[in-house]
């Protein structure tokens, strides 16, 4: 997961280079290293992040710490983009994925000097169910749009897309470039649907991960399995060929209503989600309603999902981009979802506005490129 | 490098089968230059990294396009990339931005372009490029181009470089109005 896979031929070697006529003035000040804010010399300014290896039988990106600031944007395919098509632009994104996971400019990079190493950049794309028709793909089993809940409120301009980018790094420089390069070289396949940014701090103040908490200041994730486990490969991953080492990404927009939860008292709060705000704990006996026990396996015979949310805030609304990755929506998401709609005490202070269906590629080799095995 | 048999041997899955000593500047005519060949120490290799060719589907004149990539000369002699071929183009020529009567146009470069011992050299959009010409069909974004570069030691260098799109025209590919390609 958090390789450090190093390509060799560093950034150094790119920023050393004599530029040409009109260029080489621009690269040649780009060579300096940072823009120091207290002089060269001056003190270092927090650590860095990691690189993270694009490479593996999964995208790295799903079972990798949600970092600081995470982008999620849906593409639609343009008309005519047959499997041919899909398979040359799932190419092209390949090397611009390679590139940026390494802190190198993608082939022809306009603004090569964003190209940042150790950003914690990760890239996971995935088709949804017209991406799949297109390229006459058969989906993942259980592999299914989520049916409406009664309380969704969904809007057209938060939901669906034929393929799927989720783009995060340490900071927001780096997400908002590596961006910009994927849709940009997406433009003869596939247009930009929606666009959503979050952020998370899942770093504590000793720098090691820690669950971060969502905008009602509850601790988010605290029951997720953990990445490298059984319980985990089990929850994610599909095995059938030939999906295998893919997984399902369902994306929902769920707004939430700050201001009459701080209305709330502390154990209203608490009751409602089912767990104590500080530390995450379960309550010892929690309402049946509450939306830890609610979302428990135990309440939803043995269905399990592995979350990642990262907040945003907006002029209009603040709330949560929830992402479930699962090995079956069938199985696993929507008989959770439909527990939750039906009864959670959640549900007064949060609407599902967006809602997307993915089904995520499995990792891909040096050499090899995304989604070979499945369009190729 | 492992995997090459795949596909795509794009940008850095190439180098480690293209990586080639030229240490010995002298050595003309060491022909395979996909040998695995280990450099002395204190020599090191001319490399290409991260090729790219931009798309013809849609544009104006679809015979003609441009290859754009980085070499790299980590020897201790300066070595001058003096032709390239492509099975997609009929003719390829070395391109400059030179000034001429005030404004900067395109022309082929008249003595290759030079990359210095422990340098390397951007050929980019705006500046040092590839100029495919008479190509044999549309090259859409996805697509692949085999590139042979030679170079004045007599090695070759062959890459596969991606078609990518391109849309940044202005200013960063012909200047318009400039009279560097009269075909």
């Amino acid at each position: 997961m958090a390789g450090s896979e190093r390509s060799g031929l560093g950034r150094r070697r790119f920023l050393g280079h004599v530029g040409s006529a009109v260029a080489g003035a621009a690269a040649g000040a780009a060579g300096g290293t940072a823009w120091a804010t207290g002089g060269e010399g001056g003190p270092a300014l927090g650590g860095l992040g990691t690189e993270v290896s694009p490479y593996g039988a999964h995208q790295a990106g799903v079972a990798a710490p949600t970092p600081a600031v995470v982008e999620l944007v849906a593409l639609d395919l343009r008309a005519g983009v047959d499997r041919a098509a899909l398979g040359r632009l799932l190419r092209v994104w390949t090397g611009d994925i390679e590139a940026l996971a390494t802190g190198r400019p993608t082939p022809g990079d306009t603004e090569p000097w964003l190209a940042t190493g150790s950003a914690d950049l990760t890239v996971t794309v995935g088709l949804g169910p017209a991406a799949l028709a297109a390229a006459r793909t058969d989906p993942p089993a259980g592999f299914v749009e989520v049916p409406s809940m009664r309380h969704d409120r969904l809007e057209e301009r938060w939901s669906g897309g034929d393929l799927v980018l989720v783009v995060g790094a340490r900071e927001g420089t780096s997400v908002a470039h590596a961006v910009r390069q994927l849709v940009r070289d997406a433009a003869p396949f596939a247009r930009q649907r929606w666009r959503q940014a979050g952020f998370w701090n899942g770093v504590g103040p000793d720098g090691r991960p820690v669950t971060g908490r969502n905008l009602f200041g509850q601790l988010d994730g605290t029951a997720n399995p953990g990445p490298g486990t059984e319980l985990f490969e089990r929850t994610v991953w599909v095995e059938e060929p030939p999906w295998t080492g893919a997984t399902t990404l369902v994306v929902r927009r769920i707004a939430m209503d700050l201001d009459a939860w701080a209305m709330l008292t502390r154990d209203e709060q608490q009751r409602a989600v089912g767990r104590r705000l500080d530390d995450g704990a379960r309550l010892p006996e929690p309402d049946p309603l509450a939306h830890a026990r609610l979302a428990h396996p135990s309440a939803n015979a043995g269905a399990r999902i592995f979350r990642k949310g990262v907040s945003y805030a907006t002029d209009a609304e603040s709330g949560l981009l929830f992402q479930s990755y699962q090995a079956s929506i069938s199985e696993q998401f929507v008989p959770l979802q439909r527990t939750l709609d039906w009864a959670d005490a959640l549900n007064r202070w949060t609407t599902a506005t967006g809602s997307a269906t993915f089904a995520v590629l499995p990792g891909f080799e040096r050499g090899d490129w995304l989604g070979s095995g499945v369009v190729g | 490098m492992t995997n090459t048999a795949v596909r795509r041997p794009w940008g850095r899955t190439l180098l480690g089968g293209l990586t080639v000593a030229v240490g010995l500047a002298g050595l003309a005519g060491c022909g395979d230059d996909r040998a695995e060949s280990t450099p002395a120490a204190g020599t090191g290799a001319v490399t290409i990294e991260d090729p790219w060719v931009r798309a013809t589907s849609g544009t104006e004149d679809p015979t003609m396009t441009a290859a754009y990539l980085v070499v790299d000369n980590e020897t201790e002699e300066d070595v001058t990339l003096e032709g390239a071929s492509s099975p997609a183009a009929g003719t390829v020529q070395l391109h400059e931005m030179a000034e001429v009567d005030g404004s900067m146009v395109m022309r082929e470069a008249p003595d290759g372009i030079v990359v210095h011992a422990h340098g390397g050299q951007l050929l980019q959009p705006g500046g040092y490029h590839l100029m495919l010409m008479d190509l044999a069909r549309d090259l859409a974004p996805g697509d692949e181009v085999e590139l042979t570069l030679r170079f004045s030691d007599g090695s070759t260098h062959e890459v596969t470089a991606p078609v990518k799109a391109f849309t940044e025209e202005g200013g960063h590919y012909h200047s318009p109005g400039t009279a560097e390609h009269g075909h």
